[in-house]
């Protein structure tokens, strides 16, 4: 049966989460993404999401000398993530605290 | 950290960049293939690429919008697939209607004639109200700009068509009896009627891509195409319809013709009138659009 609880693994929420830091180029995205969140993007997925994200003002280009255009998050993209990684955090903290009390779990 | 060096994007990777849209493949295309060469690309690859061309069409981002461009690409599109139809739908008449086919004890054939003329009619009016002032706009700008060839592209709209006619009753006038001298006439004046249609509709889309007009007569042109469009999608559904009840219930019809040739024309006619449909649409979505920041 599939896991269908991999769906927080949303391709914008991870390319925001990946430029947060510094800004990168697509394959410094893809790398950045598998080493440090698991997820492997494929270059459809993430030019798809780059477009989208461009397109609402969440990232924008930076100036490059080659065909590697690097990308940075913006201020709206910054507040967007903050909001959704503050209620990433609540359910989180929420279901640890309960599989805590209930069972005992103490965390991964 | 040494980098994996790839020799680059890969054939079915270079093809799946090639089903995106054009201001697409035009602002993000050179990413991915530098993308491509650093981290290699496989039919995986180019399977995600083919996959997510499909909604960069259907939905692009809207910085890659451009309004002008879109309402002119909708405007030659469907300009060429209502000439090509339009001609459909004059062989349709001819073998049809005027043949005096009809389908006994089943009146849906004659209902869709009816529809077919009368949508045919308002798709005709509508071409005309909208066509007409943007090529009109595009013959003054030519020649403000002293651009000869646009204008040479633009007069084919209205020499071709004429110079067929011309040749068709000269034709008429020399062969007094056409029917008796077998299909070959018909057949070709068909081919004529086609290939004169097709430059007389080529013509004024080059113009249009060439001069890249703007304003309100492009407006004006994009949402007439969009109904021009609608409207001969609707008549080829109902010659669509008619000649599949022709090639069912009227055994003669079906006998004369053979029906591999009506199933030839159905497939033409739902080609057409589907690429008219969709890209009529997305130029009235154009011009409703409200302009992107």
């Amino acid at each position: 049966m599939t896991n269908r609880l991999d769906r927080w693994a949303d391709p914008p929420l991870l390319v925001l989460a990946s430029l947060a830091d510094e800004p990168k180029h697509g394959y410094a995205i893809i790398r950045d993404v598998s080493e440090t969140m698991g997820v492997r993007l494929t270059a459809g997925t993430l030019y798809a999401v780059i477009a989208r994200l461009e397109a609402v003002g969440l990232i924008e280009p930076l100036a490059s000398a080659d065909r590697r255009r690097p990308y940075q998050i913006t201020a709206a993209g910054r507040a967007a993530l903050a909001e959704q990684s503050a209620r990433m955090g609540r359910v989180a903290s929420l279901a640890q605290a309960r599989l805590g009390e209930r069972y005992g779990w103490a965390g991964a | 950290m040494s980098r994996p060096v790839h020799a680059g994007p890969g054939p079915l990777a270079s093809l799946a960049l090639m089903l995106y849209p054009p201001a697409w493949r035009e602002r993000y295309a050179d990413e991915v293939r530098a993308l491509l060469e650093e981290a290699g690309s496989g039919p995986a690859t180019a399977a995600s690429l083919a996959v997510r061309a499909v909604p960069a069409w259907v939905n692009p981002p809207r910085h890659l919008h451009d309004r002008g461009a879109r309402m002119r690409a909708s405007v030659a599109t469907v300009l060429v697939a209502w000439s090509a139809l339009t001609g459909v739908g004059a062989v349709f008449v001819q073998l049809t209607q005027l043949q005096g086919f009809r389908a006994p004890g089943h009146p849906l054939v004659q209902w869709c004639y009816l529809i077919f003329d009368a949508a045919l009619a308002v798709s005709v009016l509508t071409a005309a109200v909208g066509g007409v002032p943007l090529w009109l706009q595009m013959v003054r700008l030519a020649r403000r700009e002293r651009r000869r060839r646009e204008l040479a592209w633009l007069w084919m709209a209205v020499v071709v068509p004429a110079g067929y006619m011309a040749a068709a009753l000269t034709a008429l006038t020399v062969v007094h009896d056409p029917e008796a001298s077998g299909s070959w006439w018909f057949a070709g004046f068909a081919v004529l009627g086609f290939g004169a249609a097709g430059l007389a509709s080529a013509g004024p889309a080059v113009a249009l891509k060439r001069l890249a007009p703007g304003g309100p007569a492009v407006a004006l042109a994009a949402a007439a195409s969009g109904v021009a469009a609608a409207t001969v999608a609707l008549a080829g559904l109902a010659s669509a319809i008619a000649a599949a009840g022709l090639c069912l219930w009227t055994t003669s019809f079906a006998g004369y013709h053979h029906a591999g040739l009506a199933w030839a024309y159905l497939l033409f006619v739902v080609t057409i009138a589907a690429t008219a449909t969709i890209s009529g649409g997305r130029g009235v979505r154009a011009t409703f659009a409200i302009p992107a920041r």
